[in-house]
Formats: C-alpha cells, sequence, structure tokens
C-alpha cells in the first residue's frame, strides 16, 4: 500500500507500528504529504462532531413500528392458517387477496 | 437502526420508513439469524440494506447533491450546524458502499470486523472502502 494510501489510516490511529513508522518517516521529509495529512485530520473532526451528536427516535415511532410487526405477525398466522386448513385452494386464496 | 437509516437517507421521514421496514425484515427474518454474528451486526446490515435500496429507489426525486433539509424535531437543531451539513451533503455524494462503509465505522464506530460483517464482505474490502470513501469525502470539503 503506498504512503498516500496510508495516511488516512494513520490520521485514524489504525496503522500498526511498522505502518505508522513508514508513514511518519514519508511526512517528515514531504510537505505535501503533511498538508494531506492535514487535511485528513480536519476530516475526522468533522467526524467525530457528527459521530458525537445526539438523535432522539422521533416520537411514537416505536410504537409504530410495534403496531407494524404485530400486524405484519397477525397477517402471517391468518396466512399459515388458511393454507394448512385449505391446501392449495388456501394458498390461492392467500394469493388472490394479497396476503402472501 | 433509526440513527443509521437517518444517516444514510439524511430525513426524518424517510428513516422512520426504513427503520419501520428493517424491523419488519428483522421479525420475519429472525428464524435466520444464527448467532455467527452478533445480534447488533445483523440488525445494522438489515437498516443499511434497506436504507440503501430506499436510498437508490428515491434518486430520481431528490437532486443529487442536495442533502434533504432535515424535518423539523430535535435532531434537526444539531444537524444544522455548518460542519455537519457539509459533511453530510458531501457524504451523499460518496458511492453507497464506501458511505455505509463511513457510517459504520467513523460515525457508529464499530470495529472493522463488524463493519465487515455488516457489509458482507471481507474485512480487507471493508477497510478499502471506509479508506476510499475517506479519501473522497477529503476532497469534497477541501
Amino acid at each position: 500500500m503506498s504512503i498516500e494510501e496510508l495516511i488516512p489510516a494513520y490520521a485514524a490511529g489504525e496503522l500498526s507500528d511498522e505502518e505508522s513508522d513508514r508513514v511518519e518517516m514519508a511526512l517528515g521529509e514531504s510537505p505535501r504529504l503533511r498538508d494531506e495529512l492535514a487535511q485528513y485530520e480536519r476530516l475526522f473532526v468533522l467526524l467525530s462532531v457528527a459521530a458525537e451528536e445526539e438523535m432522539s427516535v422521533p416520537d411514537g415511532l416505536e410504537a409504530r413500528i410495534a403496531r407494524q410487526v404485530a400486524l405484519r405477525a397477525y397477517l402471517g398466522a391468518i396466512t399459515g392458517t388458511v393454507e394448512n386448513l385449505f391446501g392449495a385452494y388456501g394458498r390461492a386464496i392467500v394469493y388472490y387477496l394479497g396476503l402472501a | 437502526m433509526y440513527r443509521v437509516c437517518y444517516r444514510v437517507l439524511g430525513n426524518q421521514e424517510d428513516a422512520e420508513d426504513a427503520a419501520q421496514e428493517a424491523f419488519i425484515r428483522a421479525y420475519n427474518k429472525l428464524d435466520s439469524f444464527q448467532g455467527r454474528s452478533k445480534f447488533r451486526t445483523w440488525m445494522l446490515r438489515l437498516a443499511i440494506n434497506v436504507s440503501l435500496n430506499e436510498r437508490g429507489r428515491r434518486k430520481g426525486s431528490s437532486p443529487e447533491g442536495a442533502w434533504p433539509a432535515p424535518a423539523p424535531g430535535p435532531e434537526s437543531e444539531l444537524l444544522r450546524s455548518e460542519a455537519s451539513a457539509r459533511l453530510y451533503e458531501a457524504l451523499q455524494l460518496v458511492t453507497p458502499n464506501h458511505r455505509a462503509a463511513i457510517i459504520l465505522r467513523d460515525l457508529e464506530g464499530l470495529p472493522y470486523r463488524e463493519v465487515a460483517e455488516s457489509l458482507e464482505v471481507p474485512e480487507g474490502t471493508a477497510r478499502g472502502w471506509a479508506s476510499r470513501g475517506r479519501t473522497k469525502l477529503k476532497e469534497l470539503l477541501s
């Protein structure tokens, strides 16, 4: 992997000691790479700010999801029952009613 | 789940729908969860898949490059900050797989092993996606 490719992972602190040494050696010799690193560091500041943001679940969403899951479960149970009771005809009815 | 959907989709209404769909799929597929990955990883995989599909489906109605305005709500105030808004706007221009890797790794803070499991790719691929996504983001924000 080239030094340029290692720089984002270096800025994120994801490199091994050996890889970090390689990057640091290259950084010492190249103002362009140091500028590149500074840009990645700014990006990680932005990412960490966004990661820290609180994001509350909208009111009523949990209840809405619970209702939908319960409804699907109920429909699934009805579908299974109809299929079991009426065999091929049951499957046709389920298909016709759009329950499957 | 909701937060990941929101970060992929960028607005409350779509994120609510995607979170709901992800939970319904999780319920329907619960039998297929075999415990080889963490339950959280399995759920995140569903959330990411549903959200990316939803994003692709709605692409025509949302112009590229325009991060949808956050709906009124507590989170919209936070997203109004200029820095976050720029970041989320740029994130939308990143390839979906790379965007998903960044969201899971850099915003959700998952280790690469879990990022890889969530995206159903080898760990090296997940690292590559995150790296290329970061490079693209850096270019967009410079």
